[in-house]
């Protein structure tokens, strides 16, 4: 490409440059009376400023009674016994120490990345192809658009009723389909070897096409000349694609891999219906869940839900760090 | 399957919003929360609380219904945000750790000041609420196991359904009992088990169906039946490892596996799978090993005339069944104790509890009126006598202990895969009474 494009920072200059000159007061309107019109400044500025807190208010107010204070009643709730009945007990570190010994975290952490393991990258890959078929210009596109975010909408748990049934090794769907050309199915939900990815690939099935609308978005927001230019250049679809099309999506993909590895990690509907955690299906969150409702250690559900906490925000973190060097929001 | 209990359930949670819409006119009275978790019982407790509100217009009864797991979950975080309801169903399980954590009203003091007979209750099920000296509830209701089978499918296979009354296992060859199950253990083709062309990929109806999560329904049964103990005393440790134990467990596992005449426990173990009458009601069994609180369930399912109940097969030892019962509790922080107990003393009464025996809802506590639940099923031209013959005979309760948590989920992970024929039941129960006896 020949012509010179301004740089991000060349934009956001003008940006900034347009902003503060709105801000600055219009000729003409303004007061001549120096004094009068600081006071009539300061007086503006902290009801702009009592506004915009007024505005933030609703948000903030829920993100501390429901998130925070949450947060932070759990972190300590982890240095306590406690069974929901007696008053709590405090045992300092003993809860994390425990941790060490205890055989079913240990497996439910292999678990859960067992399950993220098979979760991301399928729906990641799947999403992407759909959003490349979905952008094409095909018949019926818009219909295909929203059948594939239908199951993104629908309750987990009824899903994952449902699939039980289909997965059912006698009277099951699935089995029945699978005999009628001479196969045996497994016993998919009661196998360690299948059920979690049964589960996992559930999972796939609900969230892939919500994931693919992010991409999609992110490929309306590619600039066509890039392509058109490429075409001219002589540069094979492949190779647009891994030039062009991956590296200008990168910040969807970065929202759709944080968010999704987030929420992959928490699952627990799906698992719950399905499984209720036997065979090998046991989550981090899972046995949270467990802990503390079947065996009433609430002190050390929270240990776990720490764990948990921590583990997220570290691959978060990773994440990240690892876009931000490497991500343009310039499609000039 | 569960889910049809999911559903009746969310249509239910509609029903409280019902009762409590229609019964808020009295501005200065009291209104009692009350929690409960079968549905098959929604019918009598509407019944039962409306005859306690027209004997006491100042209280109103709100009725809150949970599944078996939602319903224990949610009572613990209702403890833990002192938000109980104000009067709910207690279980054996379940009872000992709350009355340990003083989350339970003690109506000791309240029995003897009101003069209350306990003698209309038997009484080893009015002491099952006694913790340490204290009283804890009042009987609601008892409840054991039985055989519960499809006369039409005895019929098709050419089984006198008097043949059942005379049912014996044994550890070895399985005795009349397996064999009978064999007879009813029919294929595609209509062969049976015992025939050689049997094809065991393509069963159609299974001989019976077995869905306990804890093993009340099943192995505790033939475990009585084996001259098993699965606790040295109340509140002691478990003995399930003793080898008369295990030989119960195996013959429970051998059922699904060495004699394959069981829904296959892929689709049945709990909690994600289909429960006994479900399978029974489907034709896909032809007998179930189940508690007399699930009657109605089978009616609900199945023609009237088409089944019966008899008696649980006898095993090396004889006869033996589980029994159970429950009672009704008061939160200890209900801010109106005083009515509650006024309810609490009414569920206990002869005529609240006539009121569940005659729509055949439950065995009632007060043993005068087993006769009215006899006599609704016998109309319904179902003898339910075996349960109670059942009850007269040998038999053992629900485990009492403080560690019943980890006990349950330990035994459920276990014996499920035992069931799947993953595991063999010595191992499984050394594991169980290794972590539940543990802390």
């Amino acid at each position: 490409m020949s012509i010179p494009s301004p740089t991000a920072d060349d934009v956001s200059e003008g940006i900034m440059s347009t902003l503060q000159e709105s801000a600055r007061p219009q000729p003409g309107v303004s007061d001549n009376r120096p004094g009068e019109r600081r006071a009539l400044h300061r007086r503006r500025r902290l009801r702009t400023t009592l506004e915009a807190y007024g505005l933030l208010a609703p948000s903030v107010i829920g993100f501390a009674v429901f998130l925070l204070a949450p947060i932070v009643i759990v972190i300590a709730l982890s240095f306590y016994d406690w069974n929901f009945l007696s008053s709590p007990e405090f045992i300092g570190l003993q809860n994390y120490r425990d941790l060490a010994d205890d055989d079913r975290a240990v497996d439910a952490i292999g678990n859960t990345f067992y399950y993220v393991l098979l979760n991301i990258p399928a729906q990641t890959v799947l999403a992407l192809l759909l959003a490349l078929a979905l952008n094409a210009k095909i018949k019926a596109r818009n219909a295909f658009r929203v059948i594939y975010v239908l199951p993104w909408m629908a309750m987990p748990v009824a899903l994952g009723v449902i699939w039980r049934w289909l997965f059912d090794p006698i009277y099951g769907g699935l089995n029945t389909m699978l005999g009628l050309v001479g196969i045996d199915g497994p016993n998919w939900l009661t196998s360690s070897t299948w059920a979690m990815p049964v589960i996992a690939s559930v999972n796939v099935w609900q969230f892939t096409g919500y994931t693919m609308l992010f991409f999609l978005a992110g490929l309306q927001s590619i600039p066509h000349q890039l392509y058109e230019a490429a075409d001219v250049d002589g540069a094979s679809k492949a190779y647009q694609f891994f030039k062009i099309t991956l590296p200008l999506l990168r910040p969807a993909m970065m929202f759709v891999l944080v968010t999704s590895v987030i929420g992959s990690f928490q699952v627990f509907d799906t698992i719950h219906v399905m499984t209720a955690g036997q065979h090998e299906t046991a989550t981090l969150n899972y046995e949270v869940f467990l802990q503390a409702f079947t065996h009433r250690n609430a002190g050390y559900a929270s240990t776990l839900a720490v764990v948990l906490f921590a583990i997220i925000m570290l691959i978060t973190l990773i994440q990240v760090a690892f876009f931000r060097k490497r991500t343009t929001y310039d499609f000039s | 399957m569960r889910t049809m209990r999911t559903a009746a359930v969310a249509a239910l949670a509609a029903a409280p919003l019902a009762l409590a819409a229609c019964s808020g006119d009295d501005g200065d009275g009291v209104t009692l929360r009350y929690a409960f978790w079968d549905d098959n019982q929604v019918p009598a407790m509407e019944a039962i609380v409306e005859a306690f509100e027209d004997a006491n217009p100042d209280i109103d009864i709100e009725l809150e219904q949970n599944d078996w797991d939602a319903y224990w979950t949610s009572l613990d975080t209702q403890f833990a945000g002192q938000n109980a309801p104000d009067v709910f169903w207690n279980h054996v399980s379940k009872f000992p750790t709350f009355a340990e954590s003083e989350v339970l009203l003690p109506i000791g003091d309240r029995i003897e000041e009101d003069g209350l007979d306990t003698s209309i209750y038997p009484a080893e099920l009015y002491d099952s609420w006694t913790f340490d000296g204290e009283q804890y509830g009042l009987p609601k209701d008892w409840d054991s196991i039985a055989l519960v089978y499809r006369i039409d499918a005895l019929e098709a296979a050419g089984i006198d359904p008097a043949e059942v009354d005379d049912l014996e296992w044994n550890p070895d060859d399985g005795g009349t009992y397996v064999e009978f199950l064999q007879r009813l253990t029919i294929d595609e083709n209509g062969n049976n088990a015992l025939s050689p062309d049997f094809d065991a990929d393509n069963v159609a109806q299974y001989g019976t169906a077995m869905s306990s999560g804890t093993g009340q329904t099943d192995w505790w049964n033939y475990a009585v039946q084996n001259g098993c103990e699965i606790q040295s005393e109340p509140f002691g440790p478990y003995l399930i490892d003793a080898p008369e134990c295990v030989e119960a467990v195996q013959f429970t596992a051998d059922l699904y596996n060495r004699w394959g005449v069981t829904v296959p426990a892929t689709s049945t173990n709990q909690p994600a799978g289909g429960l006994a009458n479900e399978f029974v009601s489907s034709g896909q069994a032809a007998t179930a090993t189940d508690g007399s609180w699930t009657l109605s369930a089978y009616r609900e399912g199945l023609e009237q005339g088409t089944w019966a109940v008899g008696p649980l097969p006898s095993g090396p030892v004889g006869d033996g069944t589980v029994i159970n019962g429950l009672s009704n509790a008061i939160y200890a922080g209900s801010e109106h104790p005083d009515e509650a107990w006024e309810f609490v003393k009414f569920l206990g009464s002869e005529e609240a509890q006539k009121i569940a025996a005659d729509m055949g809802s439950v065995w009632p506590g007060v043993s005068s009126l087993n006769q009215n639940f006899t006599d609704f099923w016998a109309e319904e031209g179902v003898d339910v006598s075996g349960f109670q013959a059942a009850a007269e005979g040998p038999s053992t309760g629900y485990p009492l202990s403080l560690n019943d948590s980890v006990y349950s989920q330990v035994a459920l992970e276990e014996f499920n895969q035992v069931w799947l024929g993953e595991k063999d039941a010595a191992s499984a129960t050394e594991e169980v009474v290794a972590e539940a006896n543990a802390e």
